[in-house]
C-alpha cells in the first residue's frame, strides 16, 4: 500500500500540471478543441487524488489532517473539487487555469515535504475532528475560489473601463457572471466555515484541555467568518454590489491566509497539532 | 464548363459607379427576362450595395465577356462605367468567385454573412424566373454548402465588425442576461435604429426610444414594437435604464457627468452602460470616472471592430481551403457528366450485377452449361444497353448543348445510382 501511496504522491503534481496545461491552452488560444476532454482530465485528476486521500486514511488509520503538508494536499483537492462542481453547475469552463494553479502550488509543496506518520495523538484519530477539519478546508476552498473570481472581476472591470480589449476581455465570462460566481463561492465557503466553527465550539473544549477562545486561529477564522457574513448580508439586501463585495471577498481571503500562516508557523496554539 | 461571369464590385469601382449599376428586385427580374432572351440558357444575377454580378451559361458558344458587358451597358447605362471596372471570370474561376462571394471573403466587410442571404435570395429569384436550370441548381447547392461550411467551420463571421454591433458585444461583457435589462436609445437616425435592432435581436427586456423629432421616434418605435418617451423629459427617467445608447447629430453634449452621477445615486450605483456612438459626442466623457458607469465612445468601440476584423482576416486561408475542396468536388461531379465515362460506368454497373448473379447461381448448372450461361447473360446485358449507349453517343456526336448533355447524362446516372458519390461510398 505504501508503494501505491508514494507513486500517487509523485504522480499527482504531474496530473494537476497536465490538466492546468490543457485548460491554459484553451484559454490562451481561444480554441474549443479540448472543451470536453479537459473536463475529463480534471475528473481523472480528482479521482486519483481521492484514491490517494482514501489510501492514506486507511493505511495510516487517521484522516490526512495531522500535519500541514497533509492539510495542503486536502486543500489542493478541495479547491479543485469545488471548482469542478461549480463548472458542472454553471458550464463556464474558461476560468479553470486561475483555480487549478492554486491546487498545483499546494500539491507540489505537499508532495515534496509530506511524511508518512502512522503514530499520531489519539485526538487526531477522532471522526469529529475529521469532519471539523474537512468542512473548514472546504470552506476555505470556497473562500479561495471566491477571491479568485473576485480578482478576475476587478481585472475585467478595470479593463473595460480603460478600453483594454485583450485576452481577459475576450476569454472571461461577463462581469455579472464573475460577480455571481464569486458570491456563490463565498456563500458556500461561509456555510461550511459556519459548520466547522459550530463543531469546533462544541467539541474542541472537551478534546483540548488548553482550549481558549482567544486562540489566534479561532480569532482569525472568526474574523474571516464575520467579514464574509457582512459581505453576504449586504449583497443579499442589495446595499452592496460588484466591486465592494468582491473586494471584501479578497480581503477575507488575505486575512484567512495571514491567519493560517501565523497560527501554523509563528504562534503557539492549541490548534497546532504538529 | 462553359460558364461566364462579370462583376463590378468594391475592388474594381468606386461607390458612385457601383450605385449606378445597382439593381432593384424589379430590375433584376427584368434583366433576367432579357438575359434569357439574349444571352444565357440559365444564370444568376446578384446585386447588393457593394456588387452587381451576372453569371450565366451562354446559349451561343460564340458569346464572350464583352457581349455581357455590352448587355449591362444597354440595360443600365452609365457613361462613366468602363470595361476595366469589371472583373471577368470563366469556367471554374467563375464558380470559385461565386464561392468566395457567398462565404464573405470577397466582401468589403470581411466575413459579412449578410451576403450569404443575399446570394441565396438571388438564387431563389433565378429559380422563380425559371432562369435556374440543371447546372445552376447544382452550383446553387454547392455555393450554399460552401457558405454554410465557412460560417460553421471557421470564425470568419465571428465578432462585431460594426460600431453598433460592437456596442452590443461590449454590453454583453458587462451584463449576463439582457432580457432582464432596460435600454434607452437616444436618437433614431441610422446608427440609433441599427443599434436598437441589435438590442432587440439580443433579447433586451425593455427598449425605449427618444428623439428630438418625436414623430420620427414614434414611427421607428412602431416598426420595432417598442416604447417612446419625449425628448424633453427623458433625463428624469435616466436612472431607470441599465443601458443608454446615444446616437444623435447634436452639436453639444446632451448628458453631463453630473446628470449621470445623479441617475447613479437614484439607482443605488447599479451598473450602467453608456454607449456614445455620436460624432460629436453626446455624453460627457468624464462620466467614465463614476463608479459602475461603463462609458464608451466611438473610438473605444472601433478598437473592438479593428480587433475582430484582424481575426477575420486570419481566418481567410481556412475559408479558401473549404472553397478549394468544394470546387474540387463540384468539378469531379461535372466531369462525371461527360458521355464517355458515363457509358463506361453504365456498362461496368450492369456487368457487376451480371457477374454477381452468375457467380451466385452457377452451381445450379452443369460445367458445360456454365459457359453458356456466361455467354447468354452477357448477350442480354449488351442488348439492354445497346439503345442507351447509342443515345448517349448520339448526344456526343451531335454536339448537343452542355445543358442537354448534362441533363441526359445526369438522369441516367441518377436512375442507376452511378454518380460519383455512390462510387466513393462503395469504395
Amino acid at each position: 500500500m505504501n508503494n501505491t501511496i508514494d507513486t500517487i504522491n509523485i504522480l499527482l503534481p504531474f496530473f494537476y500540471v497536465f490538466t492546468f496545461g490543457i485548460y491554459s491552452f484553451d484559454f490562451w488560444r481561444g480554441e474549443k478543441r479540448f472543451t470536453n476532454s479537459k473536463r475529463v482530465f480534471l475528473f481523472v485528476t480528482l479521482l486519483l487524488h481521492l484514491v490517494y486521500l482514501l489510501t492514506r486514511t486507511i493505511e495510516f488509520n487517521h484522516p490526512p489532517i495531522t500535519n500541514v503538508f497533509e492539510i495542503f494536499t486536502v486543500l489542493a483537492f478541495a479547491v479543485t473539487f469545488s471548482y469542478f462542481i461549480l463548472e458542472l453547475i454553471t458550464d463556464i469552463r474558461g476560468t479553470g487555469p486561475f483555480i487549478i494553479i492554486i491546487s498545483i502550488v499546494f500539491q507540489i509543496i505537499s508532495s515534496i515535504l509530506i511524511k508518512d506518520n502512522p503514530n499520531v495523538k489519539d485526538v487526531l484519530r477522532s471522526n469529529l475532528l475529521g469532519i471539523h477539519v474537512f468542512s473548514a478546508l472546504l470552506g476555505y476552498s470556497g473562500i479561495t475560489i471566491s477571491a479568485v473570481y473576485g480578482f478576475l472581476y476587478l481585472t475585467l472591470y478595470k479593463d473595460i473601463k480603460l478600453n483594454k480589449f485583450g485576452l481577459i476581455f475576450n476569454r472571461l465570462p461577463n462581469l455579472e457572471v464573475l460577480e455571481t460566481l464569486s458570491f456563490y463561492s463565498a456563500i458556500l465557503g461561509f456555510v461550511l466555515l459556519t459548520f466547522a466553527i459550530t463543531i469546533g465550539i462544541i467539541w474542541l473544549p472537551s478534546a483540548f484541555p488548553n482550549f481558549r477562545l482567544l486562540d489566534p486561529k479561532l480569532v482569525g477564522t472568526f474574523l474571516v467568518w464575520i467579514i464574509y457574513g457582512i459581505g453576504i448580508i449586504s449583497k443579499a439586501f442589495g446595499k452592496w454590489r460588484g466591486k465592494k463585495v468582491v473586494t471584501l471577498c479578497i480581503i477575507g481571503f488575505v486575512i484567512a491566509i495571514i491567519s493560517t500562516i501565523m497560527t501554523n508557523f509563528l504562534s503557539l496554539s492549541f490548534h497546532s497539532f504538529y | 464548363m462553359n460558364i461566364l461571369a462579370v462583376s463590378i464590385n468594391h475592388h474594381t469601382a468606386p461607390v458612385e459607379l457601383r450605385e449606378s449599376l445597382h439593381l432593384s428586385e424589379d430590375e433584376i427580374r427584368q434583366l433576367i427576362h432579357h438575359a434569357k432572351e439574349e444571352l444565357f440558357s440559365e444564370g444568376l444575377i446578384i446585386s447588393t450595395c457593394n456588387r452587381t454580378e451576372l453569371y450565366g451559361i451562354p446559349k451561343d458558344h460564340k458569346l464572350d465577356i464583352l457581349d455581357i458587358q455590352n448587355f449591362i451597358f444597354t440595360h443600365k447605362n452609365n457613361k462613366n462605367v468602363r470595361p476595366d471596372h469589371f472583373q471577368t471570370f470563366a469556367s471554374a474561376e467563375a464558380i470559385k468567385h461565386l464561392f468566395k462571394v457567398i462565404s464573405g471573403i470577397d466582401s468589403l466587410l470581411i466575413g459579412d454573412n449578410q451576403i450569404y442571404h443575399q446570394v441565396k435570395e438571388s438564387f431563389q429569384t433565378a429559380e422563380e424566373m425559371q432562369f435556374s436550370g440543371f447546372l445552376m441548381k447544382r452550383i446553387f447547392d454547392a455555393a450554399i454548402k460552401t457558405g454554410k461550411r465557412a460560417i460553421s467551420e471557421t470564425e470568419i463571421s465571428e465578432g462585431a465588425v460594426t460600431v453598433s454591433y460592437a456596442a452590443v458585444q461590449l454590453i454583453e461583457k458587462i451584463f449576463s442576461n439582457l432580457s432582464k435589462k432596460s435600454a434607452l436609445v437616444i436618437g433614431t437616425g441610422e446608427s440609433g435604429e441599427l443599434a436598437a435592432k441589435h438590442l432587440i435581436d439580443k433579447g433586451i427586456g425593455k427598449l425605449v426610444l427618444t428623439n428630438r423629432t418625436h414623430e420620427k421616434a414614434e414611427k421607428i418605435a412602431r416598426s420595432l414594437s417598442v416604447d417612446v418617451i419625449p425628448f424633453n423629459g427623458f433625463k428624469e427617467n435616466l436612472h431607470e435604464f441599465d443601458i443608454i445608447l446615444s446616437a444623435t447629430s447634436a452639436e453639444d453634449l446632451i448628458l453631463t457627468s453630473d446628470e449621470i452621477k445623479s441617475a447613479m445615486k437614484k439607482r443605488n450605483y447599479s451598473s450602467m452602460v453608456l454607449m456614445d456612438i455620436a460624432i460629436p459626442r453626446d455624453i460627457d466623457p468624464a462620466s467614465k470616472n463614476i463608479d459602475y458607469v461603463f462609458y464608451h465612445d466611438i473610438d473605444s468601440l472601433n478598437i473592438i471592430v479593428e480587433q475582430n476584423l484582424a481575426k477575420r482576416k486570419f481566418e481567410i486561408p481556412k475559408v479558401e481551403k473549404i472553397i478549394n475542396e468544394e470546387i474540387d468536388s463540384f468539378i469531379n461531379w461535372f466531369n462525371s457528366l461527360e458521355v464517355a465515362p458515363t457509358i463506361k460506368d453504365l456498362r461496368d454497373y450492369f456487368e457487376t450485377i451480371r457477374a454477381d448473379e452468375v457467380e451466385k447461381n452457377k452451381n445450379r448448372f452443369s460445367p458445360d452449361d456454365q459457359e453458356k450461361l456466361e455467354i447468354i447473360t452477357k448477350r442480354i446485358i449488351n442488348k439492354i444497353l445497346h439503345q442507351p449507349t447509342v443515345e448517349l453517343k448520339k448526344i456526343n456526336d451531335q454536339r448537343s448543348s452542355a445543358e442537354e448533355t448534362a441533363v441526359k447524362v445526369g438522369v441516367i446516372r441518377d436512375i442507376f445510382g452511378i454518380n460519383n458519390s455512390n462510387k466513393e461510398t462503395k469504395e
